[in-house]
């Protein structure tokens, strides 16, 4: 009776396979993970990530083999509910939270979690990112009304004590969407915090990115948030999270971490440019969502109503690329690529761009209640 | 679909001579009159009277215009739909076959026999029609009304309404509501005028309380050589074309296939050896509903749940006309398709196409008139088609084993051709006869006649009752069921009868084992032989590929992605990888290589030499030159790897890794640019990244067989959604600056959007300024605006003004070029005014809505319009219109073994998680005509979604609280919850339930109708448990209570619970006694009696039991298809099997002894007295009254004497006593003395003695 499940190997991409199995009701299989490491078998966050997912689904069924190199998943419907969550540190909250982001509007309640950990770190896209892009996004796709994404306390990497609260409203179904002019940059916010160091590291920080992007746009405002006593976390650190608002409601960003305590320091000064130099690549790819949400954008435009939806995106990442192909195994839907090359002379904007597009799969949420 | 049957009407034309147009013309000349309108000719007559009133018509006004609104939804019919499913439905002998068959033969001059399975028509330019007719069985009709877009539904107005209609109806209802049609048929049966109109008046009216009122009922009144009158007929045919139809809600979130066509595929070797394995099939169909999406699970009622193996579509068996300019059809587009009944022109499979050739239609019909010719004709033609065929496509169909495929074909053309012309032909007349639905109409009419006479009898009488009746609509209803039962107990001998005509027919065996068994085996083995044929096609299905790979090698890229799309080959990643498909890139890639070599030897050099320096410009041309060549760049990375491998070598072990993950990006990355068609690479081929990380790996690190490894690097990477920074972007150069410069506000805008040339615009529409400036400032404007490149006119402006050179002399000019300019804003200003005026006046939400939705439904065309099918069936899935081959792997072997075309089968495609089970909430009320209520725990047949399956509900109904409280039984006459366990379907489904689906049973089938609420993995049912304890010591307000637990640890868990008493005392439980166990102390309000009983009020957590059985009805043997039984109830099961409750005793009726009554005691009348007698009596009375009063008081003074001499007397005696005391003292003491004085003395005496 139970429907299809898929077979996957290895633990790449391990967080795409379950939540579109979660999506699309199929079972998984994921074999031989990291079983020719010297450490086989899942490690620390992707349990957590697991018991995550069970938290927030009724009726899921998980099983792991003795050493760990076998997971085998069979969804659950997606319950949502209030959810606390003690993330593992050795991956930030955004990995936990960019799972949610794609979750969240499928579930039966409107989901209000608390995610505790790290707030930020190098590898994922950090809390403060996610707040200043996902969010507007998911605004684009209707759903609007009650998406939050707060930061209560700030923790920096290896030891983590950070906290964040997100809640996420219900839809029935998603609208599709047709953006495919991103339109020009109007202003560049941006946020420079710091735990546990000198409240002027943030201001270093403002000062060197500022140096660089001032050449392109005057109205730049990146505010410090200096974090103290109890909300400043376990570890000490700071970082600058760079926004640009375009005049159609696009929102690129890019940030940029200091190395977690114990390795090789890095000046505010460095880290500020580096992170302005990191904004400028994201405007070069452009496209109407950043590199860290393409995949998010794609997922809803996939998962909406049977109507065209287009989206212009910047070069496709390898991780969105892996997802474009798990979505095609889930749900059969294949987007339809073009690129657009830059038009040579007439306008300096960068990169190539690419339109996705595609028809969404139909998709209405099974898990709400009807009364 | 509604939109496109649009016709333009016909323009009312103006009158251009005559009277009326004199009277126009002398309006119009007299002047502007006729152009005011009555508003401004004559306001008073318009001016508000009441207030009030205006506001109640304004209110009514916008509640009629509101009332109309439907919720707007986004138009996604295709452009080409496909057929309308018309469902011709009623009980048997209604006259169901006679009806389609006389309209396909309206629609096509073509004579049906048989209606076996679905039979497709095009009826019109833009229609075509899908008839199928429903079997007389509940799993059929439930079936079918899911999937009809339009039923046709007959009724033997001779009869009336049978059971069956209402059950139709009822099923309809639940499941999305389609147009429905009555048809009463029989009208010939009524000699009586009068009685005719009132019985179609009658059903009429009942028709519209079921439908909706003036819904449509068509009258077929006789029959002429066995068929309908052709009027008639034509006429149904006309309503049927030009109806619109509305869409259902579950039809177009789901994809459905009406199968008309089945094939066995499955390898006859396998089949021999084991009869009974699981069969791959084939069925065909169009498409209908929604996109559809490959690799997919279907639904089949009556079989389960399968995963569809593969989708292909074919080409249109039954096209609609190419040219649409035509009034009407000529004789070769009027097409039929009927597979199943052996009709259908071309049949095309996956690779070849199979053309029947049943010679001229109009010849055809002058030979013979009989209906089933046509199969044999069309049988023998196919025959020697296929011949003709296999002969000419000896190629595409038999590659490899020629001798025995010709083998086979021999014997199939020596099986085939003279058994069917022998022993068809002659015997076939008479069968024919007997069995076709015509013929035996035509011959049972007499006996129906027979029938009919009595029914119309029994009609009258029926008539005259419904005429006493008529008042009470729901009284009537009951009634008229009543009579239809009694009417059916009625005509029992004739059904009898019946039942006797076909005992004899399979007495009969040989010759009449009815046409349409026959049909199906026909078709069985025609399908056979197709399937024999057809499996080494099959089997090297690579011919086509290899045929398009040779296309495509002279083509280009993309069509190369199809290819291998076509190939189902997963594009190989990390978990995806395929191994061959890496080779086979590969080898693609030598190709590449060799043609190319001599550029990328050039880029090599380039590439080692500079990296940063390269930029994204410079790289661009040159992929665009070569095309499709993503490979030379892999080689170049890999040679590059290779180079920086031995840097790493001399450098250190690990510094390789560092770089790494962004190499690998970078080189990704440009490849991506690289790629004209990233399509290929996001879902085309391996990506090649393997490749070079594989090299690597071994290089630099282990000695590990290389692509394993290489995989689980990749495999088991890091998974991290971020995009790393590309290195070849050196942001600290001008060049990379400036090359994203214009994404800022700051930057250069494109030219509509220009801020200047905006203005510019502006100015041209507003800007009266200019006229004011003409003069002097002319020049200065102009020449801004030249300069930003302003618009045409302005240009002329300037270009006049420079020709002339003096403006100020040449005055007329410049006044012509003014008024010029003065009119077209006047003509613009007009436009926008009479825009805004009718955009913004009307434009409310709603049409705001609407607007929107039909933008996105032409997005929807037109994005994907231009693109091929095979390549659009990627994108979009399979769209509706198509026709569509889907084959399913392992059915069961009964499927094909009982196959019956009568029965429709049908593929729904399940969306989702709908293939997962559940626990399903749904809202439930039991259907007011089922004569009984339902038991929780009972099993029950439930059509839900596509399925038909049984299952065990709870019902339960929800406390103010939020508490689901388990009911026994259904409430009689209100909606209750119920909680199954079943398959998840969407929320806001309609469902409905039966109690059995095996035979006719008497009474109204539907149990119960209701709508799912929610799906859940877990249920909050609870039962109410109360648990008894009783007091056994009782203190003031407190006391000991025990027999209500059994330890103190489940005392422990009810601690704190309030607890109350029968009389009402309500109490609390405090803690748990150590002895007994399970004895608590308790405290009440009151002081407790040893008698009273305590009771605790608890809720109990109930499972649903998870039982999910499909309906598999389709799986028994013909014949048998109606009684399928699934799990029995409770009751049925001790009904069967004997079994019965052993009561309890007291419980029992036992005979009650009447008591005999006891006599009462006399009573005699009082004396009845004379008047003197009276007077005498009461005088006597008087004196006695008198005299006793005498005696009383007279005995009060003797008693009172006699008490005081009692008195007296007893003092004279104590004093007498008191004498006789004294004297007795007196005396006694006297003794005593003189005995003491004696002692004294003798002692006195003996001493002296001594």
């Amino acid at each position: 009776m139970a429907s299809q499940g898929m077979t996957y190997e290895g633990c790449n991409f391990f967080r795409q396979r379950l939540i579109l199995a979660t999506l699309s009701g199929k079972r998984v299989k994921i074999r031989n993970i990291r079983s020719r490491d010297d450490n086989p078998g899942l490690r620390d966050f992707e349990a957590s990530f697991i018991r995550l997912l069970d938290k927030i689904t009724n009726g899921s069924q998980i099983e792991i083999n003795q050493t760990g190199t076998v997971l085998f998943y069979q969804p659950g419907l997606l319950y949502g509910g209030s959810v606390e969550h003690d993330c593992n540190t050795q991956r930030s909250v955004g990995y936990y939270l960019e799972a949610l982001l794609m979750l969240a509007p499928f579930m039966k309640n409107s989901l209000k979690a608390v995610l505790k950990g790290v707030t930020n770190d190098q590898n994922d896209p950090s809390v403060d990112l996610l707040k200043a892009t996902a969010v507007p996004l998911m605004k684009k796709f209707g759903i609007d009304v009650g998406v939050e994404i707060k930061v209560t306390k700030r923790g920096m990497a290896p030891g983590g004590g950070g906290e964040v609260l997100f809640t996420c409203p219900v839809r029935r179904t998603i609208r599709p969407i047709q953006i495919s002019d991103p339109g020009k940059i109007k202003r560049i916010r941006g946020t420079a915090y710091s735990v546990r160091v000198s409240p002027q590291m943030a201001n270093r920080i403002v000062d060197s990115a500022r140096s660089i992007l001032n050449k392109f746009i005057p109205d730049i405002y990146i505010y410090t948030d200096h974090m103290k006593g109890a909300n400043s976390g376990k570890s000490p650190g700071f970082g600058l999270t760079l926004v640009a608002e375009t005049l159609n409601g696009t929102f690129l960003a890019a940030e940029m971490v200091s190395p977690p305590q114990g390795q090789e320091p890095m000046l505010p000064e460095d880290l500020g440019k580096a992170c302005a130099k990191q904004l400028l690549e994201e405007v070069y790819r452009g496209g109407c969502v950043d590199s860290n949400n393409q995949s998010l954008a794609l997922l809803y435009m996939m998962l909406g109503q049977q109507d065209v939806s287009k989206i212009m995106l910047g070069p496709l990442s390898p991780y969105t690329i892996e997802f474009l192909r798990h979505i095609r195994d889930f749900f059969q839907i294949m987007f339809k690529i073009e690129t657009k090359a830059p038009v040579e002379d007439e306008e300096r904007k960068g990169g190539e761009k690419v339109l996705m597009t595609c028809v969404g799969s139909g998709y209405t949420n099974i898990s709400k209640t009807t009364k | 679909m509604e939109g496109k049957e649009r016709k333009e009407q016909k323009k009312h034309q103006h009158k251009h001579s005559g009277p009326k147009a004199q009277k126009k013309n002398k309006k119009k000349q007299s002047g502007q009159e006729p152009e005011q309108d009555a508003r401004k000719r004559n306001p008073k007559a318009f001016a508000v009277q009441s207030a009030v009133r205006m506001a109640r018509t304004f209110h009514r006004t916008q509640d009629i215009k509101t009332r109309k609104h439907h919720i707007p939804l986004v138009d996604r019919a295709p452009l080409e739909p496909p057929p309308i499913v018309v469902v011709v439905v009623g009980p048997p002998k209604v006259g169901k076959s006679t009806l389609i068959r006389c309209l396909v033969k309206n629609y096509t001059r073509q004579k049906l026999g048989d209606i076996c399975g679905p039979v497709t028509i095009v009826s019109g330019k833009k229609r075509r029609l899908t008839f199928i007719e429903c079997p007389n069985d509940i799993n059929s009709m439930i079936d079918v009304a899911k999937v009809a877009d339009l039923v046709l539904m007959l009724i033997d107005a001779s009869f009336g309404f049978e059971m069956e209609t209402f059950e139709f109806l009822n099923i309809c209802q639940v499941h999305g509501f389609p147009r429905i049609m009555g048809v009463l048929t029989h009208l010939d049966s009524f000699k009586n005028s009068k009685a005719l109109n009132k019985t179609k008046k009658r059903l009429k009216h009942r028709f519209w309380t079921e439908v909706y009122q003036g819904a449509k009922l068509f009258y077929l009144s006789g029959m002429v050589y066995g068929e309908y009158q052709l009027r008639e007929v034509k006429n149904l045919g006309r309503f049927i074309s030009v109806m619109k139809f509305r869409q259902l809600v579950w039809q177009t979130s789901h994809p459905y296939v009406l199968a008309d066509r089945m094939e066995d595929l499955t390898n006859p070797e396998d089949v021999r050896q084991d009869p009974k394995c699981d069969r791959t099939v084939c069925l065909y169909g169009y498409l209908r509903g929604t996109f559809l999406k490959n690799k997919g699970q279907v639904h089949i009622p009556g079989v389960g749940d399968f995963g569809v193996g593969d989708v292909s579509f074919l080409p249109d068996p039954c096209p609609l006309p190419a040219t649409q300019k035509k009034r009407a059809l000529n004789e070769k587009e009027r097409m039929i398709y009927a597979p199943m009944a052996g009709v259908g022109g071309v049949v095309y499979d996956k690779d070849a196409v199979y053309i029947d050739m049943p010679g001229g239609h109009a010849k055809q019909l002058q030979e013979e008139m009989r209906p089933t010719t046509e199969l044999v004709q069309s049988l023998i033609g196919t025959h020697a088609t296929l011949d003709a065929k296999m002969a000419a496509s000896k190629v595409s169909l038999f590659t490899d084993r020629e001798a025995l495929t010709q083998e086979e074909v021999e014997v199939s053309g020596a099986k085939q051709g003279p058994t069917e012309s022998q022993v068809w032909d002659p015997e076939a007349k008479r069968q024919r006869r007997k069995a076709i639905f015509a013929g035996q109409d035509e011959e049972k009419d007499d006996e129906d006649e027979g029938e009919d006479s009595d029914d119309d009898d029994g009609e009258e009488e029926e008539d005259e009752d419904e005429e006493e009746e008529e008042e009470d609509e729901d009284s009537e209803e009951e009634e008229e069921e009543e009579e239809e039962e009694g009417d059916k107990n009625e005509s029992g001998p004739p059904l009898v009868k019946k039942s006797e005509d076909v005992e004899k027919e399979e007495v009969k065996e040989a010759d009449v084992p009815s046409v349409k068994r026959q049909k199906v085996e026909e078709v069985k083995r025609k399908a056979e032989k197709e399937v024999v044929a057809e499996v080494p096609a099959f089997a090297d299905s690579d011919d086509e590929l290899e045929k398009s790979e040779a296309e495509e090698e002279s083509g280009e890229e993309e069509s190369e992605d199809e290819e291998e799309q076509v190939k189902g080959k997963v594009p190989a990643d990390s978990g995806h990888c395929s191994e061959e498909e890496g080779a086979e890139e590969e080898e693609e890639d030598d190709d590449d290589e060799e043609e190319e070599e001599g550029e990328s030897g050039d880029e090599e050099e380039d590439e080692d030499s500079e990296m940063e320096e390269e930029t994204s410009n410079a790289e661009v041309p040159q992929k665009k030159a070569k095309g499709p060549k993503v490979t030379t760049q892999q080689h170049e990375e890999e040679e590059e790897e290779e180079e920086e491998e031995l840097s790493y070598d001399t450098e250190g072990a690990l510094r390789w890794k560092q770089g790494l993950a962004q190499k690998a990006a970078e080189a990704f990355l440009r490849r991506q640019q690289a790629t004209p068609n990233l399509r290929k690479l996001v879902y085309g081929t391996v990506a090649e990244e393997d490749g070079e990380l594989e090299e690597e790996e071994v290089g630099g690190l282990f000695k590990v067989s290389r692509p394993e490894k290489g995989k689980r690097l990749r495999a088991d990477a890091m998974d991290c959604s971020r995009f790393e920074l590309d290195a070849s972007h050196d942001w600290d150069q001008e060049e990379m600056l400036a090359s994203i410069k214009d994404c800022f506000v700051t930057g250069k805008w494109e030219g509509d959007k220009d801020a200047a040339t905006l203005l510019k615009e502006d100015d041209e529409l507003y800007g009266d300024f200019e006229d004011l400036e003409t003069g002097e400032v002319h020049q200065g404007e102009s020449g801004a605006a030249g300069a930003e490149g302003g618009s045409d006119e302005d240009d002329d402006g300037n270009r006049d003004e420079d020709e002339e050179e003096k403006p100020q002399v040449k005055f007329d000019d410049q006044e012509i070029q003014k008024n010029k300019r003065l009119e077209k804003k006047r003509k613009m200003k007009e436009r926008f005014n009479s825009a805004y005026d009718d955009g913004d006046g009307d434009a409310t939400y709603f049409d705001d809505l609407k607007d929107e939705m039909k933008k996105q439904a032409d997005l929807n065309r037109a994005e994907f319009e231009n693109v091929d099918d095979e390549t659009r069936v990627q994108y979009e899935g399979f769209r509706p219109g198509m026709y569509v081959r889907m084959e399913i792997p392992s059915l069961p072997c009964e499927f094909v073994t009982n196959f019956d075309p009568h029965y429709p089968i049908i593929l729904g495609s399940l969306g989702g998680s709908e293939g997962n089970v559940g626990y399903v909430q749904m809202r439930l009320k039991k259907h007011r005509w089922h004569g009984k209520i339902l038991k929780t725990r009972d099993p029950l047949i439930v059509s839900m979604g596509w399925r038909r399956f049984q299952t065990i509900p709870l019902y339960y109904i929800e406390d103010h609280n939020g508490r689901q409280r388990l009911l026994k039984y259904t409430p009689e006459h209100m909606h209750c919850g119920a909680t199954i366990w079943g398959p998840i379907t969407p929320q806001g489904t309609g469902f409905l339930a039966v109690q059995s689906v095996a035979g006719t049973k008497a009474g109204f089938r539907i149990a119960a109708t209701g709508v799912v609420l929610d799906l859940d993995k877990s249920v909050t049912i609870v039962k109410k448990l109360k648990l008894i304890g009783y007091p056994y010591k009782i203190f003031k307000n407190t006391s000991f209570i025990q027999g209500m637990f059994n330890t103190v640890l489940e005392v422990a868990k009810f601690e704190g619970a309030s607890i109350r008493t029968v009389s009402g005392i309500k109490g609390q439980i405090k803690k748990a006694l150590r002895t007994p166990a399970g004895a608590f102390r308790a405290s009440f309000e009151d002081r407790l009696l040893m008698s009273d009983i305590v009771f605790l009020r608890s809720w109990y957590p109930v499972t649903v039991p998870q039982l999910y059985n499909p309906v598999t009805s389709m799986l028994l043997p013909p014949g048998e298809k109606d009684s399928w039984a699934g799990m029995r109830t409770l009751g049925q099961l001790k009904f069967d099997t004997g079994v019965r409750n052993k009561p309890n005793k007291d419980s029992l009726y036992k005979q009650q002894q009447a008591k005999g009554k006891t006599p009462r005691d006399l009573v005699r009348p009082a004396v009845i007295r004379e008047p003197h007698e009276r007077q005498v009596a009461q005088l006597l009375h008087a004196l006695g009254t008198v005299y006793g009063t005498k005696r009383k008081v007279a005995r009060t003074e003797m008693r009172a004497k006699h008490k005081d001499f009692l008195k007296q007397k007893e003092q004279q005696e104590e004093e007498k006593q008191k004498r006789l005391k004294e004297e007795k003292k007196k005396l006694y003491r006297i003794m005593g003395q003189k005995e003491g004085k004696k002692l004294k003395s003798s002692l006195k005496g003996r001493a002296k003695d001594d």
